[in-house]
């Protein structure tokens, strides 16, 4: 295959961005999208409740300023500065353009792009449609990917990049439609492949494929990860799936309501009540379920989010796409009764280490979106500043990566790195002597993290969600790859799936168990609180000799002082 | 207060039947069913019953699933004859209405090139939203892009809302009548997503599309069966966007543009006149002289040797209560010009 200039591994709205933005830098570029699914299935489209931006339509004081400062506050200093300085004030330009491309944003009473309330944000700041933001945005990108004639390569699962020394050749990937493995020579990839909360499985909100595969491939070629600990859980999950009820209810007016009818939050945030960041009412949760104050149910103990109040009308205008989720997945209309729920796993914080213009350790290796940590969520991510950082920084990313690509040789793949791949994924997983089910394995993956690595950590337990997860890896050289077929095989790609999410797995639990302190998402009940003095830093996971090692990197302040966060 | 029992796990398991489509190019030279029977309590989707039967029974059964949530779209296929999400589909509502007591038949889509098992091909869709420009071409340079917002009142808007609720999962493709005798019809979704477009008041194509929709293969050759809309999991309206499609088309480009129009205005003349159709000269009045006399005559002598030819227009009277119907038809036209007012407004 001719070598690519840039070749974008991932088609939601990061990737998306990324490609028509390289596009638009340099027309001559040889470009092309990579995806596991459509590139319009990617999990942009499940993000309901908007994006922020300091438009000032709604709250007409509002500034850039100010959202730099909630994003910082929110992600309890542990975010660089200079980087959040970059998120805030590209956004309300990036709103903008989307608008201008054609996304239909609810709108104001005077035909601006509407905007709400959010969590941790001190104004009104998120850019909504309706409950559906993230789809339509997700739309607009595709649609406009497709009037520019961006080449796609939809359904190709990426299995490794070709690294030559310091520098990568290229990616390799199958194609699930014929079963081949490809090469695709390229002078610079950018990952853009999503987060990684999967991994807590029936705990997490997450698409079926959200299994970092990019930060999977990115950490096994060497490139380091960035504070992997991190893991947000939403507060609101739906009690029996995990699926994820926007922050929007809250915004619009919703309760979270305890078994003795009381309004909980009150004593957790007295100011913004429901709406305080996502980590600290997602701990309020956790701590009523502990304290016996949830319903009980076979499915799990919960507790309601209560909109009966907000009436109908608005119900049905705001947000039906949660009413209908309601009535789907637990048989409750919200408008008549509370819905029940309980913390899920949501977004992962950490991810590939990248600077601001979303350059990783590895030349021609770039990151963009839920997959890339630039950092500009620190400790914990405001709702409404995801979709705003994959359309920022993918756009970022494609920049850069255009920018630079002429500088690098084209790669050329060896044949034997084809056939290395080839030979891995036709081998062993396939003989009668391997027993182990891939979903058994994944199943308890699942568990460990959610009991050892979850809302609450503590050293004792996170020891032992370490040694269960490496006893898992150690089950998974037995995993059964029962599909021998060459043609769509989803049993292969699953399995493949689930190696990277144990990969991942190990840093996550590593690196919270060696943050003796208590930040943002991450909680040590032995070490409940901020540590400063010993612990103002990014931690980096690097492989290296087949052991993850930790480091360290200073966190980029420059415009506020560390100060208490209190909501 | 009480603590509400989750009764969903308390009212028991059915043993249920999942009769699944299987075909695999590799090995098959042709498609079959394989029966796979598993316990399902209440609450539990078409999605995590075929879920389960890949992680413990078949690790081959093919399907695709991603957000599980029903936003995505990735997991439409067929339960019990009809297009739909299987992750939003309840096992225990299909049973009640299943004609195979305790069965439920899976199939993939129809209409769109097989691949294997419940998987389809959507390329053949992603390539004709391309040929139908399904994307706005913004009236605002690229340069000036991000400077200001369009402003856009809540009427504007609400015209193309519900239709940006499409998630593109085919259900409506693999249930139109059309699609399924002619594989090059323009289709259900792009249509609604080319109305979606052309009612958009960024856009700078309009008129563009409008002429490439009224082409053969275009909005024309709907015959309103509205399965489309009846199949759609996001309840959106398809046909009335199909409607708005053929109005746009009439208004800006004239009755005389395509057969399609005429076709329309030919119906419209006779139900007024008539009360009926005229059906003899329908096909002259669509397509002319020329085309019925090269494409339908063979068919007409047939009609005429099995004496099944319409009867003559001079034969055809006008339906009884002919006056009072014109009265109403005269109305309704009426409201139908108020209506496009105030809609232009």
């Amino acid at each position: 295959m001719k070598p690519f200039d840039v070749v974008i591994v991932g088609g939601g709205g990061a990737g998306l961005y990324a490609a028509m933005e390289a596009m638009k830098t340099n027309p001559s570029l040889n470009i092309a999208v990579l995806s596991k699914v459509y590139p319009n299935r990617s999990h942009t489209s499940a993000a309901q409740g908007g994006a922020n931006a300091a438009l000032a339509n709604k709250a007409k004081d509002d500034t850039v300023e100010m959202h730099i400062f909630d994003t910082i506050k929110g992600g309890d200093y542990l975010a660089d500065q200079d980087a959040v300085h970059v998120l805030c004030s590209e956004a309300p330009k990036i709103i903008r353009e989307l608008e201008n491309m054609g996304t239909p944003w609810s709108r104001m009473p005077d035909n601006t792009i509407a905007q709400r309330p959010f969590g941790g944000a001190t104004l009104p700041r998120c850019c909504y449609c309706s409950d559906k933001t993230g789809h339509t945005i997700l739309q607009t990108l595709y649609e406009q990917c497709l009037k520019k004639g961006v080449i796609f390569f939809n359904e190709y699962f990426a299995l490794n990049l070709s690294v030559n020394g310091s520098r990568s050749r290229g990616l390799i990937a199958m194609n699930m439609k014929s079963g081949k493995v490809e090469a695709f020579p390229a002078r610079t990839v950018i990952f853009a492949t999503g987060g990684y909360a999967k991994m807590y499985w029936n705990r997490s909100s997450n698409a079926a494929g959200n299994t970092g595969d990019g930060q999977a491939i990115a950490f096994r070629s060497g490139i380091p990860l960035k504070d992997m600990e991190f893991v947000q859980f939403h507060p609101t999950g739906l009690r029996k799936s995990g699926l994820l009820i926007t922050e929007g209810a809250r915004g619009e007016g919703g309760y979270l309501v305890n078994k003795d009818g009381e309004r909980f939050m009150a004593r957790y945030a007295k100011e913004k009540m429901e709406l305080g960041p996502r980590d600290l009412v997602s701990r309020s949760i956790e701590t009523e379920i502990l304290e016996g104050r949830g319903f009980d149910s076979p499915a799990g103990t919960y507790i309601h989010l209560d909109l009966t109040h907000l009436g109908a009308d608005l119900i049905k205008s705001r947000l039906p796409q949660i009413r209908e989720m309601s009535m789907q997945f637990e048989g409750v209309d919200p408008i008549e009764e509370p819905i029940p729920i309980r913390p899920t796993a949501h977004y992962s914080m950490g991810g590939i280490d990248t600077d601001n213009f979303g350059r990783t350790a590895m030349e021609g290796v770039y990151a963009a979106g839920e997959c890339g940590c630039v950092s500009v969520h620190g400790a914990n991510r405001l709702g409404g500043n995801s979709l705003l950082d994959i359309l920022v920084f993918g756009r970022i990313a494609g920049h850069t990566a255009a920018e630079e690509a002429r500088k690098f040789e084209p790669g050329s793949i060896p044949e034997v790195e084809l056939k290395e791949q080839l030979d891995a994924l036709r081998g062993g997983m396939h003989s009668s002597g391997n027993y182990e089910r891939y979903g058994a394995l994944r199943e308890d993956l699942g568990k460990t993290l959610a009991r050892n690595v979850g809302i609450y950590r503590e050293s004792s337990l996170l020891k032992k969600g370490i040694e269960e997860i490496s006893e898992l890896k150690e089950r998974f050289k037995k995993v059964r790859v029962f599909d021998t077929s060459d043609v769509f095989n989803t049993n292969l790609m699953q399995v493949l799936e689930l190696k990277n999410m144990l990969d991942l797995a190990e840093t996550v639990a590593a690196g919270a168990y060696a943050r003796e302190e208590s930040r943002g998402s991450h909680t040590r009940v032995d070490f409940p609180v901020r540590d400063d003095a010993n612990w103002h830093k990014h931690t980096l996971a690097t492989l290296i000799n087949g052991k993850v090692v930790l480091g360290e990197k200073p966190v980029t302040m420059g415009r506020y002082e560390l100060q208490e966060r209190t909501y | 207060m009480t603590v509400p029992i989750d009764q969903h796990l308390e009212e028991g398991k059915k043993d249920v039947t999942f009769r699944v489509f299987r075909f695999n190019p590799q090995v098959d030279s042709k498609s079959y069913f394989d029966d796979y029977t598993i316990p399902v309590e209440r609450g539990i989707t078409v999605l995590r019953s075929l879920n389960y039967i890949k992680e413990h029974i078949d690790a081959s059964v093919s399907f695709r699933a991603f957000c599980q949530a029903g936003i995505c779209g990735s997991c439409g296929m067929r339960i019990n004859g009809l297009s739909k999400l299987a992750c939003t589909t309840q096992v225990w509502d299909v049973l009640a209405k299943s004609r195979e007591q305790g069965i439920i038949k899976v199939e993939p889509l129809r209409n769109l090139p097989l691949v294997k098992d419940l998987i389809v091909d959507m390329d053949p869709l992603v390539d004709k939203m391309k040929h139908y420009s399904n994307w706005i071409d913004s009236t605002m340079s690229e340069a000036s892009m991000g400077k200001k917002e369009f402003l856009i009142s809540e009427e504007e808007f609400l015209r193309y809302d519900k239709a940006t609720d499409c998630i593109l999962c085919a259900s409506c493709v693999s249930e139109c009548s059309i699609l399924r005798a002619n594989k090059e019809y323009v289709s259900p979704a792009v249509l609604l997503k080319s109305y979606r477009m052309n009612v958009d008041i960024r856009d700078a194509i309009h008129d563009q599309r409008l002429a490439e929709l009224v082409k053969d293969h275009g909005v024309w050759d709907c015959t309103h069966c509205y399965r489309c809309q009846e199949s759609c999991v996001k309840s959106i309206p398809i046909m009335d966007a199909i409607h708005g499609i053929r109005e746009d088309a009439i208004e800006s480009r004239g009755v005389k543009d395509t057969s399609g129009a005429k076709h329309a205005e030919a119906f419209m003349s006779d139900i007024e006149k008539k009360g009926k159709l005229v059906e003899a000269t329908l096909p002259i009045r669509t397509n002319g002289v020329v085309w019925t006399l090269q494409n339908l005559l063979p068919m007409a002598v047939k009609m005429i040797m099995k004496r099944r030819t319409p009867p003559p227009p001079p034969l055809v009277k006008s339906a009884k209560g002919i006056k009072i119907f014109r009265e109403m038809f005269r109305e309704m036209t009426e409201h139908v010009k108020q209506d496009h007012k105030s809609h232009k407004k």
